[in-house]
């Protein structure tokens, strides 16, 4: 008992899981992180339905562009595409929802100061808010990737189990699986580096919309540049201009190379997101 | 209870001539405004320092800065001990109630108050017992479980209030912390500095409340527009602003007029004349009254107040 009230005497900061789990907890606990997943839930179950509904075996409009009717009658290729169609917008909108509460939120509700003078250390309160994020970030791919597969499988079902490529070969269960997860946490990947973007804006401000603003915006921008001949350079610069690569897992043999470029590019802007976060939280005001 | 009462382990705050919190030279500018102008103010351990001043006087600035939210232009801060980049490892033993309390609406109080227990390097294993106890002490038991969102003014001061007791203090800081709170609220917040005082903690309280601070403080800081106008112990400062004498009399313009041909002025107060400390002492003073045929009923020493000490001080700057 002594020792224990030693150790705590002198502890200058809570024990880091501890603030990760509540961090989590608290997260976890929002109506809008719910509301969110929800709506990612319905991501594939609509486009399983939709399927079901208009194609089915043999009756397929199979000239219908590319990946959503490569969908018709192959249902473990519903989760990648589902993923692809969220990537664009909703997974996005999720983890810029959760950057944009971790730190301006909790700055315009007054929490921030309770948290800084805690005190939690400045950096420590990135790792926590991190782990808020990167919670999100994983449930929000998880949730559209089995929800996928088991709308694809009961849904849209398939040739017993299997995955037909795009290059015509036919994958077994456990093979498609793995490239379902294969695809999973690549997207994982690109969001994290969005969150990490978003949370450098939220370290700057106290309104959370201005996060919303800048990463919903960002994104817009980005496929205008990309959709201009003349800038065609700028395309290695561009977070988005990777992420059509999901489509790749589909293919037989994997093709590598854009989902590792994309990876890469991903990789720059987590550093980048999180050092600045690092950094602008070390000075800014409680 | 016993957790959130019992008398900080770390408190060796008696000793004479201990300071609980220390700044020097402090100053903040925001771009052309000056918020605090070289700012020299000690608290002394185990005081009740009430910190006054008009809105807008750079009370708030200054606490903030006591406490490492904001960074001074130019000054040191001493807290508990620590200054510099180790001022953090103050914080644990200091409770804080700054700028309104701040909590989210969709959880409950208590779930509020358990994430910042989560939060508090000082507790350890199970951190329900203290946030009950904290809830207890600030009387939010009842109104523990239901969201935030639908707290009065008055609890969500009092959950700020329990936040800031969550763990045994060396120094618990409130800005403001009668601010929406109905009378009851008040006289339990007045129980709590109590407390904490007899605790061995120190306490600052900033209020623009002068009969609160009053009631509760042994010491006062006067801030306006920035600078410290006056600080010290506030029976000290009192007495020294006292003097002067008050003449319960119906014959007012006589008595007036009496002391106006000995050399003293006087005015017109509640039930007769005011005289100023002046050249005549009192037994002069009745002579006088008495010898130009007024009736004196009583005359006492005026008592000096907190209001007009303020009063006083801060118009004569203005």
């Amino acid at each position: 008992m002594t020792a224990l009230g030693t150790r705590l005497e002198t502890r200058t900061a809570a024990p880091l899981g501890r603030l990760a789990a509540a961090e989590v907890r608290w997260v976890l606990r929002r109506p809008r992180t719910l509301v969110l997943l929800t709506l990612l839930a319905l991501v594939p179950v609509a486009l399983g339905i939709g399927i079901a509904l208009t194609g089915g075996p043999g009756g397929g409009d199979r000239d219908g562009p590319g990946l959503v009717a490569a969908v018709v009658g192959n249902g473990l290729v519903l989760p990648i595409a589902a993923m692809g169609l969220a990537l664009s917008l909703l997974l996005p909108l999720t983890v810029a929802t959760a950057s944009a509460d971790a730190l301006a939120g909790e700055a315009s509700h007054g929490t921030l100061r309770g948290l800084l003078l805690a005190p939690v250390g400045r950096s420590r309160l990135v790792v926590m808010k991190a782990a808020g994020v990167l919670t999100v970030a994983v449930l929000a791919v998880l949730v559209v990737a089995v929800v996928g597969v088991l709308t694809g499988l009961i849904v849209v079902g398939g040739p017993s189990g299997t995955m037909i490529t795009l290059s015509g070969t036919t994958l077994g269960l456990g093979e498609a699986l793995g490239r379902v997860a294969l695809v999973a946490a690549w997207t994982v990947v690109q969001l994290l580096a969005v969150a990490a973007v978003a949370l450098a804006v939220s370290a700057f401000t106290e309104h959370p919309l201005v996060v919303l603003a800048a990463v919903l915006g960002g994104l817009i921008i980005f496929g205008v540049l990309a959709a201009v001949p003349s800038l065609e350079w700028l395309q290695p610069l561009l977070l988005t201009s990777g992420w059509g690569a999901g489509t790749d897992a589909l293919r037989d043999p994997l093709p590598l190379d854009g989902l590792v470029s994309s990876t890469g590019r991903a990789l720059v802007y987590l550093v980048l997101g999180v050092g600045i976060t690092v950094w602008r939280m070390r000075r800014r005001d409680g | 209870m016993t957790a959130a009462t019992e008398a900080p382990r770390t408190a060796s705050t008696s000793e004479p001539g201990a300071v609980a919190a220390r700044v020097r030279g402090l100053r903040k500018t925001f771009g052309s405004t000056v918020a605090i102008d070289d700012v020299d103010l000690d608290v002394p351990a185990g005081a009740v320092l009430g910190m006054l001043g008009p809105n807008g006087s750079g009370k708030t600035t200054l606490i903030r800065m006591l406490l490492g939210l904001t960074r001074p232009t130019a000054g040191t801060v001493e807290l508990l001990g620590r200054t510099g980049n180790d001022l953090a490892a103050a914080l644990p033993d200091v409770g804080a109630l700054v700028e309104g309390p701040g909590f989210h609406p969709f959880l409950s109080g208590r779930d509020n108050l358990l994430r910042c227990a989560a939060a508090e390097p000082r507790l350890d294993g199970d951190l329900r017992g203290p946030v009950d106890a904290a809830l207890e002490r600030v009387g939010l038991t009842d109104a523990a479980r239901r969201r935030y969102r639908g707290y009065s003014l008055g609890m969500k001061q009092r959950l700020g209030l329990a936040a800031a007791l969550l763990v045994p203090r060396r120094l618990v800081v409130l800005d403001e912390p009668t601010n929406g709170l109905d009378p009851a609220g008040t006289r339990d917040v007045r129980r709590v500095v109590a407390e904490l005082r007899e605790s061995g903690a120190t306490v600052l309280l900033s209020s623009h409340l002068l009969a609160e601070v009053e009631a509760v403080c042994s010491h006062v800081a006067v801030l306006q527009t920035g600078t410290l106008l006056v600080a010290g112990e506030l029976r000290a400062l009192l007495d020294a602003d006292a003097g002067g004498l008050v003449v319960s009399t119906p014959d007012v313009d006589d008595a007036i007029l009496a002391l106006r041909e000995a050399g003293t002025p006087s005015y017109r107060a509640e039930g007769g004349v005011a005289v100023p400390p002046g050249p005549l002492e009192a037994p002069e003073i009745v002579a006088v009254l008495v010898g130009a045929g007024v009736a004196v009923w009583e005359v006492h020493r005026r008592r000096a107040h907190l209001e007009e000490l303020f009063a006083r001080l801060t118009e004569e700057d203005a």
